[in-house]
């Protein structure tokens, strides 16, 4: 990969600058696939690229301002990547009545597993000044 | 190309209504898998023909996914400083997501495929995919449950960690994205940049520990 000029990148217009961050985005998303494939290890490819990219900012061989445009871009509208799957769903209509037994089971998991996380995650929190969402 | 501009249009009108409407019903996702369900339904479409013709939509999904790195690598400094109770909380609470649903499942005599599709479903949808290969669950049924899972999660968890008096942001994400993933995630986003960073985190630690709850599960 070239590593063109910090100064160079920061003066790219928006669009171009949405484009290249949108490239490293795919190509770190491509190499986390390649990497569950080759070792076979049952991740999905786009976790291990969301790893691999955060270790890559870590060590400075991406830069923040690359990325952060298109990022920014595509996680405002991250619900909507979504529907295609969700709508999935019509696909088991025919268990029709056993739908109720499933959301409540998986309610229930979800409520049990959600409160637990969400208390031992902030009774374990160290106290500081409550991080600011600004 | 129909089958797209229905898709947006019916998530751009989901976040018109959540942002009239304060209720978590009105979140966009649930509006527009609606709104494109019911298309389908009427018109007699097949889910399959529909997500052929999306394709170029779900192919952003993995660079969104990938993109979360970015409010993590931001908020690192705060991340790092408390990774004992993301790490402890995250685990803890898919371990007992997972556990009630197997639980669950047992007690109200569920059938055989949707009691294997449940045991995945704190996972993100691709984790759970893949997983049915061990867990013998139909792959689609597990995908959907576990999509759904998050759908609902982000639905009623924001409203119950309220309830039960958990506020702090990371705490909030991280339950969210323990056992909500991708759909959680994006709700969790919507409180702020640490409750969504929270919650990646709490997706990666899920998708990571259902995978070895299963492969140990599938070798014993």
């Amino acid at each position: 990969m070239t590593t063109p000029e910090p100064s160079t990148t920061a003066r790219l217009s928006a669009p171009v600058r949405f484009v290249l961050g949108l490239g490293v985005l795919v190509g770190f998303s491509a190499a986390g696939q390649a990497l569950v494939t080759v070792t076979g290890l049952p991740l999905p490819g786009s976790v291990v690229g969301l790893a691999l990219l955060w270790a890559a900012l870590g060590l400075k061989i991406v830069r923040l301002h690359w990325i952060a445009d298109a990022a920014d871009g595509l996680l405002g509208i991250l619900g909507l990547l979504f529907v295609p799957a969700t709508v999935g769903f019509i696909g088991y209509l025919s268990a029709g009545a056993e739908w109720g037994l499933w959301l409540l089971v998986m309610t229930a998991g979800l409520l049990l597993g959600g409160g637990v996380a969400g208390v031992l995650a902030s009774r374990l929190a160290r106290p500081e000044p409550p991080p600011t969402e600004a | 190309m129909a089958w797209i501009a229905l898709t947006l249009i019916a998530f751009a009108l989901g976040v018109v209504l959540q942002a009239r409407v304060r209720s978590p019903l009105a979140n966009p996702t649930l509006v527009a898998t609606l709104i494109v369900a019911a298309v389908l339904l009427v018109g007699g479409i097949p889910h399959a023909d529909y997500l052929k013709e999306v394709q170029p939509l779900t192919a952003l999904l993995a660079p969104a996914i990938v993109a979360l790195a970015v409010p993590m690598y931001r908020l690192r400094a705060l991340l790092a400083r408390q990774w004992r109770s993301l790490v402890i909380g995250g685990l803890s609470g898919t371990l007992v997501g997972v556990g009630a649903d197997v639980l669950f499942s047992r007690v109200l005599g569920l059938g055989d495929e949707a009691r294997r599709s449940l045991l995945t479903a704190p996972a993100t949808s691709p984790v759970a995919l893949q997983l049915a290969q061990f867990t013998g669950a139909p792959p689609a049924l597990a995908a959907t449950l576990a999509v759904l899972s998050g759908l609902v999660g982000a639905l009623i968890l924001p409203g119950f960690l309220t309830l039960i008096g958990v506020r702090h942001p990371l705490a909030r994400g991280l339950a969210i994205g323990a056992v909500s993933h991708g759909v959680g995630t994006a709700r969790a986003r919507e409180e702020g940049e640490a409750t969504g960073a929270a919650s990646s985190i709490g997706m990666g630690l899920a998708a990571l520990l259902v995978t070895l709850v299963v492969a140990g599960v599938g070798r014993g």
